[in-house]
């Protein structure tokens, strides 16, 4: 065996191990019922907005503080805080993909990303994006 | 249904519909000929072959021209009745933005890769000899799958390409306002091009990333000849300058994107490691390791498969981020990919088309491949190539790998996803590969090809290392670096800039010629050391303390990055006094205008001053769209955007006035919420800024002086007009103050008046805005435009080689 293809060989076991050792930073799709009791690790919850329950933000009180509720695709709902503005025409979004931790019965949103119907198309979805800075 | 509908220019779009069947018949026809061409015996029909081949290209060339035309006139004539102009473009897009809408489709950008192809193709007609058949072959199947994209055909029941010459009554046939005849008339503009796209960048960036992608082609096309003619090296060398081409461009290309990013959207970088991003990115790594073992092969004779693996593989790769971009895979994981137009199928074929083959002649001729059997020496530059382009490859099967978690989820049913922190989810292996490519290609310059001279190596290494470590020290403790991987960064990207400088002015006593790859090398370590200053040095100034204590909902370190601005009321970011004093319209864009002062902590006086006009884009389509402004400072930037903004339509629902009267006399007070007005005179005026006066009226004006109670004044100067015989009253408003004030009566025997004052609840102006400041960013731009300059450099090197010593071409 030649040398370079030891070299290349203890390269390629390094970076597997290290790929191995990253697979727990998986996020998953998860529900919030599954997602319950999980608080370390991030998931992401795709459902839609409850539009009749109470929605929450008052720049004036805090510009980084934004609550509503989500329904995801088992039905239950749960309150969703988000540390970052209102996404605007949140209230016309159709699906919402969350990324974030559970925190006793809320959770906590660092990324949202809304699916709105076109104005214009029935058939064509935009996707638009928001984070919360952190 | 009507058969004839008035006000349609139907003839571009046939036009352009006739040309988009001609370029893919021709297409077929040209890669026919020229791989009957390639594969002939007889030296006569090779030339016939080969001369069909080009006069078919030549015309699929002319057709592509074609469409491109009849599109452009299309959107550029406003010719909404076609679905393309209607949902790209509107009538109020400036010029240049014409041409974004142009490419901002699926089949507007399939197009300019093929009009990309058709241009390098032409030059390699003219360019090459023997190989033309079969690199031109290569390239004419590959403009036949891009030109089936566009066909637009039903046939078994599935839809081949999408025409960009569709008609909109035919894309939207069960809108009712098609059955009219007249419909046209009320189609008055298109949908517009996306807000987030009306940027400078976005007229260039896809142009340049497509001509990279088109480049790509060419080092792909060459090791694919080298595997039909069996002449397995004959093309080494003459790839030389467009692989280096190709990777200066597609560099280029990706550039452009990060800057854009950066520019134009918010969320606040250059780099996000976005699919999108990814897809662009893994093939320009390849392609850099192909370069570098073709480079290898060309001094040693080692290393001819991995090239072959590389180029292929970069194409492949091209292919793949292709049909992850386009086929609608990415689905909820990327903001911008492309809309979804049912033809992942046929993205599909294209992309196992043309690896399969690929692959399969690769596999067949692989023992036919030369090799060296003898071991390399371990202190040779081939053998620390060869390690630094495993290393990329690894990279890029690491970023390729976890792009396409969208894809294994479709296929095995799993759904994992890339954790909310992208970015650092990447960095976190990627940072690893950056300092092994930073330290190799500091080090391998000292190396020769083919031998070991270990002792003048080390001495150099020694000398270098001496000037890096502590460089490192003192940048590490100065920029207050604290995470080890972080400080492992700086040293590797250091050693890489201290390196490389010394062997350009040392080593190469500063010969510019010779210089191709320490530039480009030096640019990678000073992008490097741009990325880590100002991504791991990053700062949010605009850090709230105002929030309210929402308890325990949130963790104690959640950064609230948002801060809210009332209209001119300073707030203080670090050494920033920060005043948001108003916005202004330029349709369609809202601009905030925020003033930025800078005052001497000893003194007291303002040293530094500037406005910047982060603006949003009131969308009705998309909502806020914002666009952030930045102050660039050698040194660094401050980045600054909108991120919510009171909803101003609420206002201008206007509820009905309530006057209510005020007798008075000249120097009495009345007393509202917000202020006092004193009424300081009435007079008879001869002019007014709200009115025409004519002689002979009458118009009488109330001075009012109204104070806010916090001292700041404003004046009004409500009117009683008499014109004729009749009276009109000119009412005089304070819009801050919600206080509107009316002249309603004069009472001359009293020597009062009626002021009747209506006041409403004003609606507080603010504005809520992110600021973060980026360290010495501009290293990261000047490294990358320093990388691009050494391909530059190297390419006019290997095309003077190329004509001194006339190789004969392949």
């Amino acid at each position: 065996m030649k040398k370079i293809h030891i070299a290349g060989l203890v390269l390629i076991a390094v970076a597997i191990g290290f790929i191995v050792t990253m697979a727990s930073d998986y996020s998953q799709y998860e529900t919030f019922s599954s997602a319950q009791g999980e608080t370390k690790k991030d998931f992401h919850i795709v459902g839609t907005l409850v539009k009749d329950k109470d929605q929450f933000y008052d720049p004036i009180k805090d510009p980084n503080y934004f609550s509503f509720y989500l329904q995801d695709n088992n039905g239950d709902q749960c309150k969703v805080v988000f540390k970052g503005t209102k996404p605007q025409d949140f209230d016309r979004s159709e699906q919402i993909v969350l990324t974030g931790k559970m925190d006793g019965a809320e959770f906590h949103a660092s990324h949202i990303l809304m699916k709105c119907p076109s104005k214009y198309k029935v058939d064509e979805m935009e996707v638009t994006e928001f984070k919360s800075n952190t | 249904m009507v058969d004839k509908f008035e006000g349609e220019h139907l003839l571009p779009g046939q036009l352009g519909q006739i040309s988009v069947y001609t370029a893919f018949i021709f297409a077929l026809v040209s890669a026919t000929a020229y791989l009957i061409a390639a594969y002939s015996k007889q030296p006569d029909k090779v030339i016939a072959w080969k001369r069909s081949g080009r006069i078919a290209f030549l015309i699929h060339s002319i057709a592509v021209l074609s469409i491109i035309v009849n599109l452009y006139y299309i959107i550029q004539q406003h010719f909404f009745e076609y679905y393309y102009a209607w949902s790209h473009s509107s009538k109020a897009l400036p010029m240049n933005y014409l041409l974004s809408c142009f490419w901002e489709g699926q089949e507007g950008s399939f197009l300019l890769w093929m009009f990309w192809n058709v241009v390098l193709g032409i030059v390699l007609i003219f360019t090459l000899k023997e190989a033309e058949s079969r690199v031109l072959g290569v390239f004419a199947i590959v403009q036949g799958f891009l030109g089936s994209m566009l066909l637009g055909l039903y046939a078994f029941g599935h839809k081949i390409g999408s025409t960009p010459f569709a008609l909109l009554r035919d894309e939207m046939q069960n809108a009712p306002i098609f059955q009219r005849a007249d419909y046209l008339s009320f189609i008055q503009d298109g949908n517009g091009l996306n807000p987030l796209l009306q940027n400078y960048w976005m007229v260039i960036h896809p142009p340049v990333l497509f001509l990279g992608f088109a480049a790509t082609l060419i080092p792909f096309s060459f090791a694919m000849s080298g595997l039909m003619s069996r002449k397995f090296d004959s093309w080494t060398k003459p790839v030389m300058p467009w692989a280096l081409f190709s990777a200066a461009v597609l560099g280029t290309g990706i550039m452009m994107g990060g800057a854009w990013a950066y520019e134009s959207l918010t969320f606040g970088g250059y780099w996000a490691w976005d699919p999108v991003e990814n897809a662009s990115l893994v093939p320009w790594l390849t392609l850099i390791a192909g370069l570098h073992t073709a480079l290898v092969y060309n001094k040693t004779g080692r290393s001819l498969r991995t090239t072959y693996i590389f180029f292929i593989l970069t194409f492949i790769l091209i292919l793949y981020s292709t049909f992850l971009t386009r086929s609608g895979i990415l689905g909820d994981t990327s903001v911008h990919a492309f809309t979804d137009l049912g033809m992942s199928g046929q993205l599909l074929i294209y992309m196992t088309g043309l690896s399969i083959p690929a692959i399969v002649l690769l596999a067949v001729y692989w023992n036919r491949i030369p090799s060296v059997k003898k071991d390399e020496e371990v202190l040779s530059r081939e053998f620390w190539i060869f390690i630094g382009s495993l290393v990329f490859l690894l990279s890029s099967l690491h970023i390729t790998f976890n792009t396409s978690l969208p894809v294994w989820n479709k296929v095995f049913g799993t759904n994992l996803a890339v954790p909310a922190d992208a970015v650092a989810f990447y960095n976190k292996v990627q940072i690893w590969a950056a300092v092994i490519i930073a330290l190799l290609s500091a080090s391998s310059l000292y190396l020769k090809f083919k031998k070991a001279d270990v002792k003048q190596f080390y001495k150099r290494m020694a000398v270098l290392l001496g000037i890096t470590i502590p460089a490192t020290a003192i940048i590490a403790y100065l920029g207050e670096f604290d995470f080890v991987s972080h400080i492992i960064l700086l040293f590797a990207a250091l050693f890489g800039v201290v390196a490389n400088l010394y062997y350009f002015i040392i080593v190469l006593s500063g010969k510019w010629k010779l210089s191709g790859a320490a530039v480009a090398h030096l640019g990678f370590a000073l992008t490097l050391v741009g990325i880590l200053f100002s991504s791991a040095k990053k700062e949010t100034i605009s850090f709230n303390s105002m929030g309210v204590n929402f308890g325990k909902e949130f963790d104690a370190a959640a950064q609230r990055s948002n801060m809210l601005l009332y209209k001119n009321v300073p707030v203080q970011m670090k050494q920033y006094m920060v005043t948001y004093v108003g916005d202004s319209v330029a349709e369609p864009n809202f601009y905030y205008k925020v003033n930025y002062e800078v005052f001497d902590s000893t003194t007291g006086t303002i040293k530094e001053q500037f406005t910047l006009y982060p603006n949003a884009q009131i969308n009705p389509k998309m909502g806020l769209i914002a666009n952030p402004d930045t102050r660039h400072y050698l040194s660094k930037d401050l980045y600054t955007h909108v991120t919510s903004v009171p909803d101003k339509t609420k206002e201008t629902e206007q509820k009905e006035k309530e006057f209510k009267s005020n007798l008075v006399q000249r120097g009495d007070t009345i007393f509202t919420t917000t202020s006092f007005v004193i009424l300081e005179s009435i007079e008879r005026v001869a002019n007014s800024k709200k009115i025409t006066i004519e002689e002979g009226d009458l118009a009488v004006a109330a001075n009012l002086l109204v104070k806010k109670l916090d001292g700041q004044s404003y004046s009004a100067q409500p009117l009683f007009y008499i014109h004729g015989d009749r009276a009109t009253l000119v009412d005089d408003e304070l819009p801050e103050l919600g206080l509107t004030f009316r002249l309603n009566k004069i009472i001359p025997d009293e020597n009062k008046i009626d002021l009747q004052i209506a006041e409403v609840e004003v609606q507080p102006d603010f504005i809520v805005m992110t600021a973060i400041v980026f360290p010495y960013i501009n290293i990261l731009w000047l490294g990358i435009i320093v990388t691009i300059l050494g391909f530059v450099i190297s390419l006019v090197r290997n095309l003077q080689k190329k004509r001194s010593s006339k190789p004969v071409l392949p």
